[in-house]
């Protein structure tokens, strides 16, 4: 850290801190990026392993080798937490956040340095503790959204459940430190001309994601801490015994966990607004309409948390108001979702490997989004709940259309990080591989959830084993597609050619291409030329 | 706002240099934020119960007061009333696996005209070699009835004490408000189920209490319980509910 102050005092600005002080101590943002890059693709395997496990015992009716059921639940809770918490958001939020947001806006680094590398470590920390509680008493069985009065300490007494809290705890504390530092950095911290309402989809996607997950994340912490206190120290916040209430905890964990799709899903819209436009080679499409129809999705993500809990006995007004509240969020979606489309009409488009994946996250994320509108019925959902349908439906926008923007999104920019251009054959093979993959195991889980298949179960009957066959087999063709991209990673950061400055040409606008790939150590520390903005104030 | 100067923050900052005030005003207000959101989710327990206990949200009924009752005078009279609907209600006793207590309802279930007040009860053994605290959640279905199941009183709202092997009945006196028959969502119900389940009691310091002299414990236990039901039931006398037919 002293080498870096050092380095700043000194005006040495090609002096770089080396070794393993560079990263542990690290307050600069391309390096922190690097790290919650990293972070995802470690945390990405361990999920990926145990999706895998998951698919290959749901192969074939009957128990293939998880014969111990718990374990079987740890795996499904476990590869929630991992994907949501430590794949998904570290790599669009920490990962792309930190490395783009300052790029984009013409800043030199975030407005807290240090705060973002204690971001990063608390992150690192939840991981670790979040591993751990697999290993102990049994582990987490409880499924993501940790529900009592399976989570007490009645059907969970080891201390799992413990150490999941405490993990998600310090991941939510990261995620705190790190919306407070986004926030920050892009109303303080723009080039001048850059207004609000001229700063790239990309920097207004991580603005209101990092809104949401101030306002979620600390109803999530009160309400893990209510759950501690009830396991540990005799409170009775959700157990009737003590005049507490389970459905308390769901309205608590819900009213987080809805905005967290979002939260997830935001950065997603931003990068592909980013990918469209620059291969289409046009401006985006309606671009202030894609920004407060960002912002309403986000207002709107807080109000519809009950569509979650349609089956604990709302009456028939509180659940009118839930699927219409529900169903509005179609509007704004709708914005984007044709506001890209029309980006893309008369562009001369360029069929690249990030526009590819943009493309298929247009693709798969109309595919949920639609069963979404299903599931938003109260009435249908009195059937559905629960079942594979659920799965598929959730699968299809975050597992695959979130997941392809990350991919999309590290194609589009590693020749940035690592001034290394990855081979085009190759990312398309990957890509329809992927592709192919993804639906191959995701859409006969419809089939699965509408005759009636529970979620969460590691057996079932005979009558679903067709589905769950081919199901499985797109599982391995997606775990393949996997290892290739790190296969393709590996090749690229040892062996890539060189990328230029601007490897995309007359479509990629934003201030991130004006620097050198690699983007340097420091960048922007004279303000970087935005007089077409400035001319157009 | 100078954007030059807003530029510098971050090499200032990384400089070791102060963060500008400016910088230092969003941090702030965002820290209020997170502490909004922090108290919101701190007073949810005790929001959340009261817009239960107002909305009869999840089945929580109804606890009359004076008022309340003083109220139901009027509705009885009205054309509602008059055209003497009744409804059936059911009972439902469940005990929670780790409380060794036989509980039952005495009567399965009873005819009551809507507005009367009617006494049902319930039985419970305790089965174990423990004085042990009970405490009896509840709730009704339809949910929606619930705003309407009113009780006056209830073995429910207090813990109950059982030694070894005692049994003791155990009534709730409740009526249903007429203003059930001029809701749409509720007008058509035909049956009511009123349900409890009795669960061993967090709080088992009444049990320690009960035992330390348990001779005199018992006997006092006993006439306690004795004068409650001899209460409940002249309540429940005074009341025009006793009309109210079995058919259990």
């Amino acid at each position: 850290m002293s080498d870096t102050a050092h380095a700043g005092t000194d005006g040495g600005h090609d002096h770089s801190p080396t070794g393993w002080r560079r990263w542990a101590y690290s307050t600069n943002h391309k390096d922190i990026g690097t790290l919650y890059l990293a972070i995802a693709v470690i945390a990405a395997v361990v999920g990926g392993a145990m999706s895998a496990m998951i698919r290959l015992e749901l192969t074939q009716p009957g128990i293939q080798f998880i014969e111990d059921f718990q374990f079987y639940n740890m795996l499904v809770t476990a590869h929630g937490f991992v994907m949501v918490f430590f794949v998904v958001m570290p790599a669009l939020i920490g990962g792309f956040g930190n490395w783009f947001v300052p790029l984009m806006i013409g800043t030199p680094d975030m407005a807290f340095p240090r705060m973002n590398n204690v971001s990063f470590w608390l992150l690192a920390a939840a991981l670790v503790l979040l591993v751990a509680s697999t290993f102990i008493a049994g582990g987490v069985g409880t499924g993501w959204t940790v529900y009592p009065p399976l989570s007490n300490a009645d059907f969970h007494p080891g201390m799992a459940v413990d150490f999941g809290i405490l993990s998600l705890h310090l991941a939510g504390a990261s995620s705190i430190l790190g919306a407070i530092n986004l926030i920050t950095t892009i109303l303080n911290m723009r080039a001048p001309g850059m207004t609000l309402h001229r700063m790239p989809l990309f920097v207004w996607a991580m603005l209101i994601t990092a809104f949401l997950l101030l306002m979620a994340i600390p109803v999530l912490a009160g309400a893990l801490t209510m759950l501690l206190t009830d396991r540990n120290f005799g409170t009775a916040f959700f157990s009737p015994e003590g005049g507490g209430d389970p459905i308390f905890w769901q309205h608590l964990f819900w009213f987080f966990g809805h905005p967290e799709v979002y939260i997830m899903v935001i950065p997603a819209f931003g990068v592909i607004s980013h990918i469209i436009s620059t291969f289409s080679k046009k401006p985006i499409f309606g671009y202030l309409g894609m920004a407060y129809a960002m912002s309403a999705i986000g207002f709107v993500g807080f109000i519809v948390w009950a569509h979650h809990m349609y089956t604990v006995g709302f009456n028939v007004e509180t659940r009118s108001y839930f699927v219409i509240a529900t169903m509005v969020i179609a509007v704004p979606t709708g914005v984007k979702i044709f506001s890209w489309l029309a980006t893309m009409w008369g562009g001369s488009i360029d069929f690249k490997t990030p526009m590819l994946y943009a493309m298929g996250f247009i693709f798969l994320f109309v595919a949920g989004g639609v069963t979404g509108i299903t599931l938003a019925n109260a009435g249908v959902d009195q059937a559905f709940h629960d079942t594979y349908f659920v799965v598929a439906h959730f699968h299809y926008v975050l597992s695959v259309a979130t997941v392809f923007a990350i991919y999309g999104g590290i194609y589009y920019w590693l020749g940035k990080m690592s001034g290394r251009q990855y081979s085009e054959v190759q990312g398309r093979w990957q890509f329809w591989i992927t592709f192919i993959g993804v639906n191959v195991l995701f859409f006969p889980q419809h089939f699965l959830g509408m005759a009636g298949m529970p979620r969460r179960i590691p057996d079932y009957p005979d009558a679903y084993a067709g589905w769950n066959m081919v199901s499985s087999i797109g599982g391995l063709i997606t775990m393949l597609g996997a290892f290739m991209f790190l296969w393709i990673l590996y090749r690229t950061l040892t062996a890539g050619a060189p990328a230029e400055d601007n490897p995309w040409g007359e479509g990629a606008t934003t201030l991130e291409w004006t620097v050198p790939s690699p983007a340097p150590f420091h960048t922007h520390e004279v303000l970087p030329d935005t007089s077409d903005l400035q001319a157009a104030e | 706002m100078s954007n030059e100067a807003a530029h510098r923050t971050a090499r200032a900052s990384r400089q070791g240099k102060s963060t500008p005030r400016r910088t230092k005003l969003t941090a702030y207000a965002l820290v209020g934020l997170i502490g909004g959101m922090g108290a919101l989710v701190a007073t949810a327990q005790p929001m959340y119960r009261a817009f239960c206990q107002v909305t009869g949200f999840g089945g929580t009924t109804q606890v009359a007061d004076e008022a309340k009752l003083a109220a139901l005078i009027i509705p009885v009279e009205d054309e509602a009333a008059k055209a003497a609907r009744y409804v059936t209600v059911r009972f439902d006793a469940n005990t929670n696996a780790k409380l060794p207590w036989h509980f039952r309802p005495v009567q399965r279930e009873l005819r009551v005209r809507i507005g009367e007040q009617v006494l049902a009860h319930f039985e419970a053994t305790n089965i174990s070699d423990k004085t042990i605290v009970g405490t009896a959640t509840f709730n009704v279905t339809p949910y929606k009835t619930a705003t309407y199941f009113n009780k006056i009183d209830c073995f429910c709202f207090t813990e109950q004490v059982l030694h070894p092997g005692q049994t003791a009945q155990m009534p709730v006196i409740f009526y249903v408000d007429p203003e059930m028959l001029k809701d749409i969502n509720t007008k058509n119900e035909t049956a009511i189920t009123l349900s409890y389940t009795f669960f061993a009691d967090t709080d088992q310091s009444a049990a320690k209490k009960a035992d330390w002299d348990q001779s005199a414990a018992k006997e006092a236990d006993r006439d306690q319980g004795e004068a409650r039901q001899a209460e409940a039931e002249r309540r429940a006398e005074n009341s025009p509910a006793n009309r109210a037919e079995i058919n259990g």
